[in-house]
């Protein structure tokens, strides 16, 4: 694509899957119009938007495509077809995403047709890399496997608290793993980076929480990995899940992206609950995502040590005072000048200290947020239910865990790094996301971050009853995506060309 | 119609690749053949409507009216569309209008220079948002293909049926345009050929099911029905000539099956003459693909819905050079069709044409066909992207 402003209107339709119905006849569009075809001028004023993004919709026929169009070349062998919504009122193009089609597949279309699919929001195709990143959610995946389908269903808050805390929540993660000894990782598909990620973790958040997207006033974004240096994803995040009230295609949200290493995200807990506490921000919610393809240089190759550990994902968390299912009962964060991983602009992959990244960086911070904040608070070990933390690898966590008195029971139902990697912006929160998922009325879970370069930030959260009655919204659960039949597995070759994307 | 367009004189190039030969000298060829054959001079053209789809993106000419007055030495109105039939539609308006006497209508494309990015052009033009969805110029014609088996229940040993009969389209094709000096492959292919390639493909359909990418030119000259018995014994009328459009995205189309452009444009073509589809034996199809060809049988009325495949499938069990629609021949794509005579976009239509001017006078040379009842009216079908235009032409000899 060329010209921005024709990138802008296709994706500002694609992105969101926008269409009409006549409210006379009940014919249905894709794309916005004015008017109905069948009634003409009387029907102008009365058509009505149709949202596509968060409905279901059947593949009627497919073929396979294996000479694709130049910007599509990098993605092999595909899937494509026509999808069909309410009942064929509308019908779509599609590609179906998250799939390899190998050279030696037996292919049986009718197998694939008639299936149900969710739109998945990707890029759309290759560009050069200094052009826009054309997006599109004209990408499928089958209902019945990694991804099911979520209603978006908005739900009257029905109790107010005192103080704020998190809302709704959401993790996303790639159907595609790399298995190395115990460890498994996330990939991304060929489609997918921090944006994707981003975007889709926020739309579980909406889900989860059933907040009204148009309540949302504040968006931040915490990644290391956006394919832009500058061009927030934070607009991109806002104007796809319709954050704040829309007026034309402007959307009435503050959005912004924040950088500081593996604690981007959770570093905007604080400012997020504190703008939705703030009496005159006139801001009811306000949405944090951390969401990285966490980079790392191929192995043997200097930084390459981090390729054993890197994953790719994001996670979303909606805050407020309504509703809500972890209040926040204090905070603590400290920072110091450590440079112990960075990453200089125009630098593909990330440097770090070797050992210098561990007592005088990550185990320093660590220790000392959880230490004061408890202190603050004037808690004791045992009165802590979970206790997440940020996850480099397997050994940080468990060694600063123990080290301050955790036990397995407390530690371990957030230590997912096994599962995903580190999804660095997107690592500490997966943990938390993980124990919210199982965690009780009244427990208590203390989560500190890391973020090289270097601080941490430590927040101690109690859930309330209501915890329970969101569970049910979501389908995407840490236990769905780390137990999933569908995930499929990719070795090293492939799982760089993946991580490296169109 | 009144004051009957008539075509007087076709002239063509050969389909294929010139990689050596500028686009001007293409259309300079075809139109020097067809002004000869009229013994036309230039300064006798009152206006000139010429075809091309791609040159003002490929080669960035903005305005290819000027182009054509560099060429031809010419002042007078010209003016281009994007489908030889449009040129041709638009002419006879004009003639029958009384507007002007004597028109040159031309066609011609230049593709193969641009072949490693000619699909993703073609398909964007075609259908934007299938194109960003990640559809090829190939898919949407298998998509077609599925959904008309759906549509129609086709399985088992009808299904296998169906795909031997579209293989024998290709063959057919092949077959007739090994009698055509300007065809694109002058060479025979058998069904094995078409089912290995879809085999190898995976796919619905395969290489062989499909049309090239050609460069080439067409053209003719198009008069008033009295100046042309002046210039020729046995001129060709245009009886009637219809377009009908549809929307450029496929998905969102009613029937996925069929081509309800073509449909209407043949309607109306109909309409004008009076006569049915069955007074018809000599037609020129669009056969950008072999599932096209079965679907616009149907389209023009001559196959019931979804029943297309059986009369090719009986037809070609032992071809004898038509397809057999109860007793009744209908001759199609005597050239090869642009699956094998080729189909450079802006010229294909002229090439349609051609061979029906060239049958309807008796001078097909070795593709002459023959009927019991006498061989008096012919019709091309012409589309434009995916269906989105049709053009039906139904031409009469004297």
């Amino acid at each position: 694509m060329s010209s921005e402003p024709i990138e802008r209107r296709v994706s500002y339709l694609g992105d969101r899957l926008k269409g009409s119905r006549c409210q006379i006849c009940g014919k249905e569009y894709f794309e916005l119009r004015d008017y109905c075809g069948n009634c003409g001028r009387k029907s102008f004023g009365k058509m009505q938007d149709v949202d596509l993004f968060y409905d279901k919709g059947r593949l009627e026929i497919c073929t396979l495509v294996n000479e694709p169009t130049n910007k599509f070349t990098k993605l092999g062998n595909y899937f494509y077809g026509i999808i069909s919504f309410h009942n064929g009122r509308i019908r779509v193009p599609g590609r179906l995403t998250d799939r390899m089609v190998k050279c030696d597949e037996v292919i049986d279309f009718s197998a694939l047709e008639g299936r149900e699919v969710v739109p998945r929001f990707r890029r759309r195709y290759s560009v050069n890399k200094s052009d826009v990143i054309p997006t599109i959610s004209l990408a499928f995946t089958f209902a019945d496997e990694y991804y099911p389908h979520q209603e978006y269903t908005i739900a009257d808050s029905s109790k107010e608290y005192d103080a704020p805390g998190i809302v709704g929540y959401g993790v996303y993660t790639s159907r595609f793993r790399i298995k190395e000894g115990n460890l498994e990782r996330s990939v991304p598909f060929l489609d997918e980076d921090a944006i994707t990620a981003a975007v889709e973790a926020g739309k579980l958040a909406l889900i989860h929480s059933g907040v009204d997207s148009s309540l949302v006033g504040k968006i931040y974004v915490g990644s290391e990995s956006n394919p832009y240096a500058v061009k927030p994803i934070a607009s991109k995040v806002a104007q796809v899940l319709k954050l704040g009230e829309e007026d034309e295609d402007v959307q009435g949200v503050d959005a912004i992206d924040t950088e500081f290493a593996c604690k981007a995200a959770s570093s905007m807990f604080k400012d997020a609950a504190s703008l939705v506490n703030y009496p005159k921000s006139g801001i009811k919610y306000a949405m944090v995502i951390g969401a990285d393809n966490s980079q790392a240089a191929p192995r043997g190759c200097p930084g390459g040590e981090l390729d054993l550990f890197v994953g790719y994902g994001g996670s979303a968390f909606i805050f407020g005072k309504s509703d809500v299912i972890a209040e926040i009962e204090g905070w603590y964060s400290c920072t110091s000048d450590t440079p112990d991983f960075w990453r200089r602009d125009g630098e593909p992959f990330p440097m770090h200290g070797g050992r210098f990244t561990g007592d005088p960086a990550y185990f320093k911070h660590v220790r000392k947020a959880a230490k004061k904040l408890m202190e603050r608070l004037n808690m004791q070990i045992c009165d802590i239910d979970y206790f997440v933390t940020h996850q480099p690898n397997v050994q940080f966590p468990v060694k600063i865990a123990k080290e301050l008195g955790f036990k397995e029971e407390q530690y371990l139902p957030s230590l997912k790094v096994n599962k995903f990697g580190n999804t660095y912006s997107g690592c500490s929160p997966v943990g938390l996301s993980a124990v919210l998922d199982i965690a009780k009325p009244e427990e208590r879970i203390l989560i500190t971050s890391y973020g090289s370069g270097a601080g941490s930030d430590a927040y101690l959260l109690v859930t309330t009853n209501q915890i329970l009655d969101k569970r049910q919204r979501q389908k995407l659960t840490i236990k769905h995506q780390t137990e999933n039949p569908y995930v499929e597995y990719v070795d090293y070759t492939l799982y760089r060309q993946l991580k490296l994307g169109m | 119609m009144q004051n009957r367009p008539a075509i007087v004189a076709v002239g063509r190039t050969k389909f294929g690749e010139h990689y050596g030969k500028e686009p001007e000298k293409l259309i300079e060829e075809a139109w020097l053949k067809a002004s000869n054959e009229a013994d036309i001079e230039r300064k006798d053209l009152e206006a000139c409507y010429l075809s091309d789809y791609f040159l003002p993106i490929t080669n960035k000419l903005g305005l290819e009216e000027g182009f054509l007055s560099e060429l031809t030495e010419l002042h007078v109105p010209m003016e281009v569309t994007r489908s030889f039939s449009a040129a041709l539609l638009t002419a006879c308006h004009a003639i029958q209008a009384g507007r002007y006497n004597v028109m040159l209508v031309g066609g011609l494309e230049k593709m193969t220079d641009r072949w490693d990015k000619i699909r993703d052009d073609l398909m964007l033009l075609e259908d934007p948002w299938s194109y960003y969805a990640g559809c090829t110029p190939e898919a949407n014609h298998e998509l077609m293909l599925r959904a008309y088996i759906r549509k129609y229940g086709i399985t088992g040993e009808n299904l296998e049926k169906l795909n031997v009969a579209l293989a024998q389209v290709a063959v057919k094709s092949h077959s007739n345009a090994t009698k055509n000096e300007y065809a694109q492959y002058q060479r025979k292919i058998t069904v094995e050929h078409v089912l290995n390639a879809r085999k190898e493909a995976r796919k619905p359909l395969g290489l062989y099911d499909f049309a090239p990418i050609s460069d080439g030119a067409s053209a003719l000259v198009l008069t008033s029905e009295e100046l042309a018995k002046k210039l020729t014994d046995k001129p060709v009328y245009v009886l009637g000539c219809s377009s009908a459009t549809d929307y450029l995205d496929f998905p969102a189309r009613e029937d996925l099956t069929h081509f309800i452009a073509s449909k209407i444009a043949m309607k109306n073509a109909l309409k004008m003459t009076g006569m049915s589809p069955l007074n018809i034996q000599l037609i020129e199809l669009y056969d950008q693909s072999t599932v096209m060809e079965m679907v616009s049988l149907e389209d023009l009325g001559y196959c019931n819905e979804g029943n297309a495949w059986k009369t090719i499938y009986g037809s070609c069990q032992d071809y004898k050079g038509y397809y057999d629609l109860a007793g009744k021949k209908l001759f199609v794509n005597l050239n090869g069709g642009l699956k094998a005579d080729g189909n450079p976009l802006g010229a294909t239509g002229g090439a349609q044409i051609f061979e029906i001017f060239k049958q309807l006078r008796g001078e097909a040379g070795e593709r002459q066909v023959t009927s019991d009842e006498e061989l008096k009216y012919g019709c091309t079908l012409e589309l434009e992207g995916f269906g989105t235009k049709s053009y039906v032409s139904i031409l009469e000899r004297e």
